[in-house]
């Protein structure tokens, strides 16, 4: 920003630990290793880390090359602070599990509320029926 | 206070506030390329709105002993005397590296801030810059983050105080401020548990070259620039004089040095007078879009656009036109085999086919020329394609004997020439086979048509075409062949021996090949793609015996 004052770039985050949150959800921390004038980023050593209550799970990926419009938001990591976490980290496949657990449970009760919501619909359309009647 | 290196880098703070510890002399360090000092920074607050005086969080403020302490420390006894370099240091650090001294690594604590700075310095934005004191009055709490933008140093994120500071034009919140100072008087608090590089060197570091930094800025800086940036970029031009004006006033207040903080330089661009979409580069074939930021990529026509350039000089535009006659004849070509059904190509017997073979033939014969001479120099030329060769190759078992023995006649007269052309492309051995058939189907006197060509001496040359023709492989497998399939037509057929003047011509042909291939050291002797069986016999009629073992020597 130095070199460009009043401005944001991300020259400066470049060879930094970054946590990369993306359009599609998912949470990739790596190593910022170039940049386009477009934002698209290159991740080197590129974890994907996917959190499901007080607990994440880390997927080594190697290297990614994001394209600029599907970043969220970016952020730089302290490594030093990094370890200093309160969340507990497991292992891949417990938190696959867990993952795949909540997105059940979400759903459920997704499914427990169109029913309702198709209830509902039922019930007003008889007391509108009744209604006209009367 | 010492300078050192051109630009004066070395800052040393001073300030009315600093009264406690001895007036300590700024160290300069082993001065590279640029020396830049890291004077310590204090935190300034600057409020736009003017006093805001914020309660100082309890947490936060520090008992008096402590800021005094603090405030000591602020004091630049060991000032951090950074150099800038583009290289990576030990440490690990990302570009530039940094020489920090030791002095740091004794006396971190005496360093509040440390700039996480730009990767590599930039001249046109540079400053010098001391860091601003504020009024006595304000205390840690309140202070502002001063930046130095001459301060150019990249430090590994481990080193205590680990967040980067923003420039004056961005601030921090004053509860985020607050809240990184608390976790750096935390931190400096505990001893130091680290070294300043703790990390390993990263190998991967400068991935992205100096250059393409470069260019990506550039690339961002271009689409920043504008004609009027009080209009177009109203609130940061504002916001700007603001600060300089603020600046001014601190500095008639009583600072002593003047800060002067960087602006938004965007580059100048001049923008181009007309826009062509599209270019058309000299040579080369095809059309390219040009896009600019403000007219993005315009479809290419498919439609040729305008004039075609003049063909520089006749050679290429002649060489075009073969080129041009070659792939009209082999569409031709290529109509004709796919009209013969499977098996081996033969001459045609359908009417159909056998006019299109025909109009093919003169096609390739007469070159569409009227006179005689360039006709045959069109053919000539065509075979001086490689696929010309091809075309020809697969055209020859099409042709009805006579016309194929014209094309082989042609070609025997001109064997060294084409052999000359053949150089580069080394095609010619893709004739031999049908020329081979056709060879098999020669009379005899048309078979010493073909040899008479070669043995013939050229007006103005000492060398017999042979000579030329058996050092090149396609030139003396042709060669053999007709021989071979003269001796043929000689042992089926007594009578040939007997019509003197064929025969004497060609015993006398066969004695000067037998004598030039003699003559021949071995080593120039081409390899023929096949050995007909009956050629040492021939030369055993003919030619004496020493010969013969000498021949034979060769041959092998």
């Amino acid at each position: 920003m130095n070199y460009m004052p009043g401005t944001a770039s991300l020259i400066e985050d470049i060879d930094k630990k970054h946590l990369v949150l993306l359009r599609d959800g998912r949470t990739l921390i790596g190593f910022l290793r170039s940049i386009d004038q477009f934002a698209n980023l290159v991740l080197h050593q590129t974890v994907e880390r996917i959190h499901v209550g007080k607990k994440y799970g880390d997927i080594p990926r190697g290297i990614f090359v994001v394209r600029g419009e599907n970043v969220v938001l970016l952020g730089e990591i302290d490594l030093e602070k990094e370890s200093d976490t309160p969340l507990q980290q497991v292992s891949i496949e417990e938190i696959l599990e867990e993952q795949r657990v909540e997105q059940q449970t979400r759903l459920e009760a997704e499914k427990l509320k169109v029913q309702a919501l198709k209830d509902r619909e039922k019930e007003v359309q008889t007391e509108e029926v009744r209604g006209s009647q009367s | 206070m010492e300078g050192v290196g051109q630009p004066a880098k070395m800052k040393c703070l001073e300030g009315p506030h600093l009264k406690q510890g001895p007036a300590k002399s700024c160290v300069s360090l082993a001065p590279e390329k640029e020396l830049v000092s890291a004077s310590q920074l204090e935190e300034e607050e600057e409020n736009e709105e003017g006093e805001d005086d914020l309660d100082p969080d309890p947490d936060l403020a520090p008992d008096p002993e402590e800021e005094e302490e603090e405030e000591d420390e602020k004091d630049l006894g060991d000032p951090a005397v950074l150099s800038a370099v583009h290289n990576t240091q030990r440490g690990g650090l990302s570009s530039p590296g940094i020489k920090i001294p030791d002095v740091l690594g004794m006396s971190p604590t005496s360093l509040h801030f440390l700039w996480q700075t730009l990767d590599y310095l930039s001249p046109v934005l540079f400053r010098p810059k001391f860091p601003s004191a504020n009024s006595p009055a304000c205390h840690f709490g309140h202070q502002l983050l001063l930046p130095d933008p001459s301060l150019f140093c990249s430090l590994p994120t481990s080193w205590p105080p680990k967040f980067s500071l923003p420039s004056h034009l961005t601030q921090l919140h004053p509860q985020h401020q607050r809240l990184l100072q608390l976790q750096q008087h935390s931190r400096m608090q505990s001893p130091p548990a680290k070294k300043p590089w703790s990390q390993q060197p990263d190998p991967y570091a400068n991935l992205m070259t100096r250059k393409e930094k470069d260019w990506v800025i550039k690339v961002q800086m271009v689409q920043l620039q504008s004609e009027n940036p009080r209009l177009d970029d109203y609130y940061y031009q504002k916001y700007y004089q603001k600060l300089e004006k603020k600046q001014a006033d601190d500095e008639l207040l009583g600072r002593k040095n003047k800060v002067e903080s960087l602006k938004l330089v965007t580059p100048y661009i001049q923008k181009a007078e007309a826009y062509e979409s599209v270019v058309r580069i000299e040579g080369s074939l095809g059309q390219v879009a040009v896009s600019t930021c403000f007219s993005p990529r315009r479809a290419i026509d498919a439609v040729p656009h305008g004039t075609q350039e003049q063909e520089a000089g006749a050679a290429s535009s002649q060489r075009l036109q073969v080129l041009h006659h070659i792939e009209k004849m082999f569409l031709q070509l290529l109509e004709i085999e796919e009209g013969q059904k499977d098996g081996p190509p033969e001459p045609c017997y359908s009417e159909q086919q056998s006019n299109q073979v025909e109009k093919l033939f003169l096609a390739l014969k007469t070159q569409e020329q009227n006179n005689l001479e360039e006709a045959a120099d069109g053919f000539l030329q065509v075979l001086s394609v490689r696929k010309g060769k091809a075309l020809v190759a697969r055209m020859l078992p099409f042709l009805p004997q006579n016309q194929a023995v014209s094309l082989l006649l042609a070609i025997t007269h001109h064997l060294p020439l084409l052999v000359r052309r053949d150089v580069t492309d080394q095609a010619l051995q893709m004739l031999f086979k049908p020329l081979d058939r056709c060879i098999s189907h020669l009379t005899f006197h048309e078979l010493l048509q073909g040899l008479q060509g070669l043995t013939l001496l050229a007006p103005g040359s000492s060398e017999r075409p042979v000579t030329v023709v058996l050092q090149n492989q396609f030139g003396i497998s042709l060669l053999y062949a007709l021989l071979s399939h003269g001796e043929q037509l000689v042992s089926l057929d007594s009578s040939l021996e007997k019509s003197n003047s064929d025969y004497t011509t060609w015993t006398d042909m066969v004695v000067l090949i037998a004598w030039e291939i003699a003559q021949m050291p071995t080593a120039s002797l081409a390899e023929p793609l096949t050995f007909p069986s009956n050629l040492l016999p021939l030369f055993c009629h003919h030619v004496d015996k020493q010969l013969v073992q000498q021949l034979e020597a060769r041959m092998e």
